[in-house]
């Protein structure tokens, strides 16, 4: 048998790492996941349509009759209303649907929404709670073209006045994209519309590169969101 | 040169000149000219060849709605065909030549076609393609003969990209009831979208002027209006193309389609003018009054130089004017009526004090060509008897169609008007709104408050299902429209239909042989099917139809308008070209080492690897080997994942499986077997119970998207409070089998892997490298065997430890070929290849995975009738020597006594058994014969024994071998 060297902490992998075209085989890694360094395809913050893989940030999924109360007794805010999401302390937590919900940490909450995942998926968490894995591709998108990429590749109409414009809760919208189910939450930060798309990992390659085409197109690109110096080569 | 001084309002650049080629002439013009502005303004009075009689032809329309001007475009090292050269703007430097001539449009060499006229009569090509002996022949003779532009095949592939916009009220036409419906709709608070498929807004009333220098001030006031609405916004050059339920619109633009969704539609599209029917109809020189005016007053160019007027109506008498302001002679005016309303009253003053002989009860005759082809003389009856003139020019103005099309195909009906002698609005759908001449709405104050009107209750109504009268046209209004503009001539040649030369007697023929409908007239003549979709010979085929039939137009219906209503390029239909492509997360890892791609439902999955020095069946026959031999690893990702919670869960597995699932205990694995109503297979799969209220389960990969949503959709039908949830793109999945798997597996993980401690079919859920995941120990592929599930984002590291664990073992990765040969080697059935749409759960001789003793299951009434019915077919295996010449494939025929008895459904040569074996779909009786005789595709037909099942290990010890063994 050969000698195997088991990483002492697995490497997560971006959905889209080493399948979308890019130009060196170089990724970085943020909250110990590998992502890809599209260097081709790179733009400043603004230009007219920027693309943000954040699939790194931790998330976590779950259903069921009690997870309201589960994510009540973990000290989340919950929406009221499904079809909606909250922005409280650097958490999103969106209502899907009646009994589900994904909870996402933003720049801040990493660790508490890891601590957080680890307590759904232990073997005493109530039986009507359900954890649903959520390993999506996460983008965002943001620039004065935003619009016009959407209105190339969604039928919803996200302009204002529609398109909500609030930083810390709203509706979200699910819907599919260039013939892909997503779910779209619109915000403004600082006076900036961005929209934030989940989409089913297996799609990431056709979801990312065919997004980024049109980006491109647009005179946008890839905004990395980690300094240079960041990066390595962990392939 | 015909170009006139500078016109206020013009739309084209006299400071930017610019050159291009017509049938290899140069051709000068400005920027702004259509192609078509331009030949004109150069004197090209010839610009095309009629399509099935190659007849000389000219400007007619001048609107973008007919066949004579279609161009083959040679630019920027494309060759583009069908380009409509009326408003197509030309480049300088293009190289044009119209389309569907032999040797040029001037001197085409099939002009002799015009001569057999008499021989091919209406629904010629019927007759002549009835005998199938005959077809071949014909095909390629009217292909040759007939068409249009030449397609480029080389035209390298242009992503053009659709977009989607969004209005509360899109108002269809800028003309003056458009503009008026567009600004009163967003007075009303509404977000507006004004398109309109000319270059600039105003319509028919920045050409029709009636000799007036400038437009009326009441349309230049309006333009200014809705530009200075911050409400409005406007798209020209763009057509709507088509009318979709929930008022969804495609607009065609140069560039692309977008598609508009709107709360509320005004159509505001104005009408065709429609020619007169006559002899000599068609001659170069004879053209609609309204494409003379938007040829003057557009880019300046004067059509002709001295005309004569057919007119029946006050806008053939404007035109007259606008001609004689320009410099044109105006011969004489013949109106066709034999009194004239008020309005018409005015002009007809104004021309008999410029000394235009005006003359009342005129009767076209014949239209005679001179030089060229071109019209030079119209012969006419008069009271004082047959007249004719001489004249380069003759302009129609006989009446007008609404554009109906978008209205029909939004829900909404018209009816005709004798008293405005045109189809009018009847009835309009809730949310779309008609104004102007689809109306009856003809003179500009009409129009203006027609289009007030509609914008008002349009915006009024957003949201509601509240609808708007049907317009109603003014009382004791002049009517603009003649009732039967139609003249025979015993000599023929008067035509009704340009697109496709149909004729009267056309018409005439195809009602006495039956065909006595609009809908039946159109298919058998093809009236109306041509490039101009019927917008110019409709209405006067439909008058001619009714005269025939002794009846009156009331009794009669306009055919049916289907999407698109306007030609759309391919490019613009195609767009982008979105077609999601899944993978797993593995993907790069197989590209790495070779994958040869295969798609799989809508996922792509590797084939095989591809080694150097191996052909394709020694790569696959290489990784068969491995597995049996060693141990391989494949990506089994795309298969459907799904858990199933709560206390209800098992019950719910035991109605959509045929097994039993609520007394599997936590910790093992179950097949199933998935059947619809009927019986028939439908999908296969492993469950595994990983709690009292969790299951965890696999679906085929193609059927894993419709299966889940049918599971949520029967969970709610049943009642049953089921969490699903499904992990398919989100968990990696991996088989690892052969003889060294369990050794292989041990080296990453603390889970006993012991058969004591971990048995066939059990499940676990352990770490592996670190990594959580879900382990099952199955028989996939008739070896010792664990399926892993993981987290996708873990998937490449575990796939990488996994091979990097094996490589001292001769691991290998396996892709979908080897997996097919190591399932049939072991008898396995491939769900929708060794089953077809009939097959049921007993003719794969799976009763087994059936438990009819169950309280419910899908399909289960079904099977128990069939249960007591001799089976129709079975599934059974047979086998080959390998080494014969003639292979029998997969849905070669089983033949028995000269009968098909069943087919071929899975075939190859076994690596391991070193022979061709399959499985066959064959009648039960057949079967029990021992042998099958196979028809191979050369139609030899070659005997293979019928043989049980599995071929490999039917003991099945490989996939239950303990430890050491």
């Amino acid at each position: 048998m050969s000698v195997v060297s088991v990483p002492a902490r697995p490497l997560r992998r971006s959905p889209i790492d080493g399948g979308h075209g890019v130009a060196a085989d170089l990724s970085f890694v943020r909250e110990d996941m590998a992502r890809p360094l599209p260097l081709d395809r790179t733009v400043v913050s603004d230009a007219a349509v920027v693309l943000k893989e954040m699939s790194w940030r931790r998330r976590f999924g779950l259903k069921g009759p009690a997870a309201e109360s589960w994510l009540a007794t973990h000290h989340f805010h919950v929406p009221s209303k499904a079809n909606s999401w909250v922005v409280a302390d650097g958490i999103l937590v969106a209502r899907l649907a009646t009994s589900e919900f994904l909870v996402e940490a933003l720049e801040a909450g990493q660790a508490r929404v890891a601590v957080a995942a680890r307590e759904l998926y232990a073997h005493d968490r109530p039986l009507a709670v359900y954890p649903v894995p959520r390993q999506d591709l996460v983008v965002e998108l943001q620039g004065p073209a935003l619009n016009d990429l959407l209105r190339q590749t969604c039928s919803v109409d996200f302009a204002p006045p529609r398109g909500l414009r609030a930083s810390d809760a709203g509706p979200l919208v699910l819907t599919s994209m260039i013939g892909v189910a997503v779910i779209a939450i619109p915000r403004e930060l600082s006076g900036r519309r961005e929209l934030t798309l989940w989409v089913d990992p297996s799609y990431a390659h056709y979801f990312w590169t065919t997004l980024l085409a049109v980006a491109v197109d647009l005179g946008g690109g890839v905004l990395l969101d980690q300094p240079h110096g960041a990066y390595g080569d962990h392939t | 040169m015909m170009r006139l001084p500078p016109i206020a309002g013009e739309w084209i650049d006299r400071a930017v000149p610019l050159t291009f080629s017509f049938e290899g002439h140069e051709v000068p013009g400005f920027r702004g000219d259509t192609i078509s502005s331009a030949l004109a303004a150069g004197g090209v009075r010839v610009v095309g060849r009629s399509f099935k009689y190659h007849r000389p032809r000219g400007l007619v329309s001048f609107a973008n709605h007919d066949v004579n001007a279609m161009m083959q475009v040679e630019a920027g090292g494309r060759s583009i065909p069908n380009v409509r050269a009326d408003v197509t703007p030309v480049e300088p430097g293009w190289r044009i030549t119209a389309v569907n001539t032999r040797g040029g449009v001037a001197n085409d060499r099939l002009a002799w076609l015009d001569r057999l006229a008499r021989f091919l009569p209406v629904g010629f090509y019927y007759k002549a393609f009835h005998g199938k002996r005959l077809f071949p022949h014909w095909e390629r003779m009217f292909r040759a003969l007939t068409g249009l532009g030449r397609v480029d095949t080389t035209a390298p592939l242009r992503a053009t990209a659709k977009r989607y916009d969004f209005c509360d009220v899109l108002v269809i036409g800028a003309g003056p009831s458009g503009l008026s419906a567009a600004l009163a709709a967003a007075e009303g608070g509404a977000d507006v979208l004004l398109v309109d498929e000319n270059g600039a807004a105003g319509g028919s009333a920045l050409y029709a002027r009636g000799g007036a220098t400038q437009p009326t001030a009441a349309v230049a006031a309006l333009i200014g209006s809705v530009a200075a609405e911050a409400r409005v916004r406007t798209l020209l050059g763009g057509c709507a193309a088509g009318y979709y339920a929930d008022h969804w619109v495609p607009v065609v633009t140069g560039e692309a389609i977008v598609k508009v969704r709107a709360r509320a539609v005004v159509l505001a599209q104005g009408a065709s003018e429609q020619p007169a029917v006559f002899r000599g109809n068609d001659l170069p020189g004879v053209m609609l009054a309204s494409a003379a005016q938007r040829l003057i007053y557009r880019y300046a160019v004067a059509p002709a130089r001295r005309i004569a007027v057919l007119a029946a109506n006050a806008e053939g008498y404007a035109a007259a004017l606008d001609a004689q302001s320009h410099g044109i002679d105006v011969a004489a005016v013949l109106d066709l009526r034999s009194t004239v309303g008020p309005r018409t009253q005015v002009y007809r003053e104004r021309l008999l004090q410029n000394g235009v002989r005006v003359l009342n009860c005129v009767r076209p005759v014949e239209a005679i060509g001179g030089a060229g082809g071109c019209v030079a003389r119209l012969e006419f009856t008069a009271p004082s008897g047959l007249e004719s003139v001489n004249i380069d020019g003759l302009w129609m103005s006989v009446g007008f169609a609404p554009l109906t099309g978008l209205l029909h195909q939004a829900g909404g009906t018209v009816r005709y008007d004798s008293g405005a002698e045109q189809f009018v609005l009847d009835s309009l759908p809730a949310g779309t709104y008609g104004c102007g001449k689809l109306t009856g709405a003809y003179t500009l104050a009409e129009c203006i408050e027609d289009g007030r009107e509609a914008g008002r209750a349009a915006a009024a109504e957003l949201g509601n299902s509240g609808r708007r009268e049907a317009g109603r046209r003014p009382a004791g209004a002049e009517c603009s429209n003649h009732a039967f503009p139609v003249f025979r001539h015993p000599k023929g040649k008067e035509f009704i239909d340009f697109d496709e030369d149909l004729q009267i007697r056309d018409v005439e023929n195809a009602c006495q042989e039956g065909f006595d409908s609009s809908e039946l007239l159109k298919r058998f003549s093809t009236m109306g099917m041509g490039p101009s979709q019927g917008k110019h010979s409709n209405l006067n085929a439909l008058r001619v139809l009714a005269r025939v039939r002794g009846e009156s137009l009331e009794q009669h219906s306009l055919t049916t308008s289907r999407p698109m209503f306007h030609p759309v390029p391919m490019s613009h239909l195609a767009g982008r070209g979105f077609v999601p492509e899944r993978r797993t997360p593995i993907d790069r890892e197989h590209a790495v080492r070779g994958a040869v791609w295969m798609p799989a439902g809508n996922w792509r999955r590797p084939e095989y690897y591809a080694r150097d020095g191996h052909t394709r069946a020694q790569a696959i026959a290489a990784e068969v080997g491995a597995v049996r031999g060693a141990v391989g690893l494949i990506d089994v990702g795309t298969l459907g994942k799904v858990e199933a919670f709560g206390p209800h869960a098992g019950e719910f597995l035991d109605r959509l499986y045929t097994g039993r699932f609520s007394n599997l205990k936590v910790g093992m694995t179950r097949y199933g077997l998935m059947v619809d109503e009927t019986g028939v297979v439908i999908d296969d799969g492993v469950i595994a119970r990983l709690g009292a209220e969790c299951f965890y389960f696999t679906t085929t990969t193609g059927n894993s998207a419709t299966l889940f949503r049918e599971f949520g959709r029967l969970a709610t039908w049943w009642g049953m409070p089921v969490g699903l949830v499904n992990l398919t793109g989100h968990f990696a999945a991996f088989n690892l089998a052969g003889p060294a798997s369990r050794a292989v597996l041990a080296a990453l993980t603390d889970l006993d892997l012991s058969d004591a401690a971990f048995p066939y079919l059990a499940a676990r859920e352990a770490h592996v490298a670190g990594i959580a995941c879900r382990l099952m120990r199955v028989g996939f592929v008739g070896e010792l065997g664990y399926e892993i599930h993981v987290p996708a984002e873990f998937g490449v590291e575990l796939w990488r430890v996994i091979l990097q664990a094996g490589q001292s073992s001769g691991i290998r990765p396996f892709g979908v070929e080897a997996q097919r040969m190591l399932r049939l080697e072991k008898g396995h059935l491939i769900v929708g290849q060794d089953t077809d749409g009939v097959t049921n759960a007993l003719e794969v001789d799976a009763a087994w995975a059936v438990k009819m003793d169950k309280p419910y299951f899908i399909g289960q009434r079904s099977l128990a009738t069939l249960a007591q019915r001799p089976l129709r077919q079975t599934l059974v295996g047979f086998r080959l020597a390998a080494g014969g010449a003639q292979r029998p494939r997969e849905s070669n025929l089983i033949i028995d006594g000269g009968r098909i008895a069943g087919r071929v459904t899975s075939i190859g040569v076994s690596p391991t058994l070193g022979h061709l074996i399959g499985l066959a779909l064959v009648d039960p009786a057949v079967a029990a014969a021992g042998k099958l005789s196979l028809r191979v595709d050369s139609g030899a037909q070659i005997t293979a024994e019928v043989v049980p099942t599995p071929f490999y290990d039917p003991l099945g010890e490989a996939q239950r071998r303990k430890e050491g063994a």
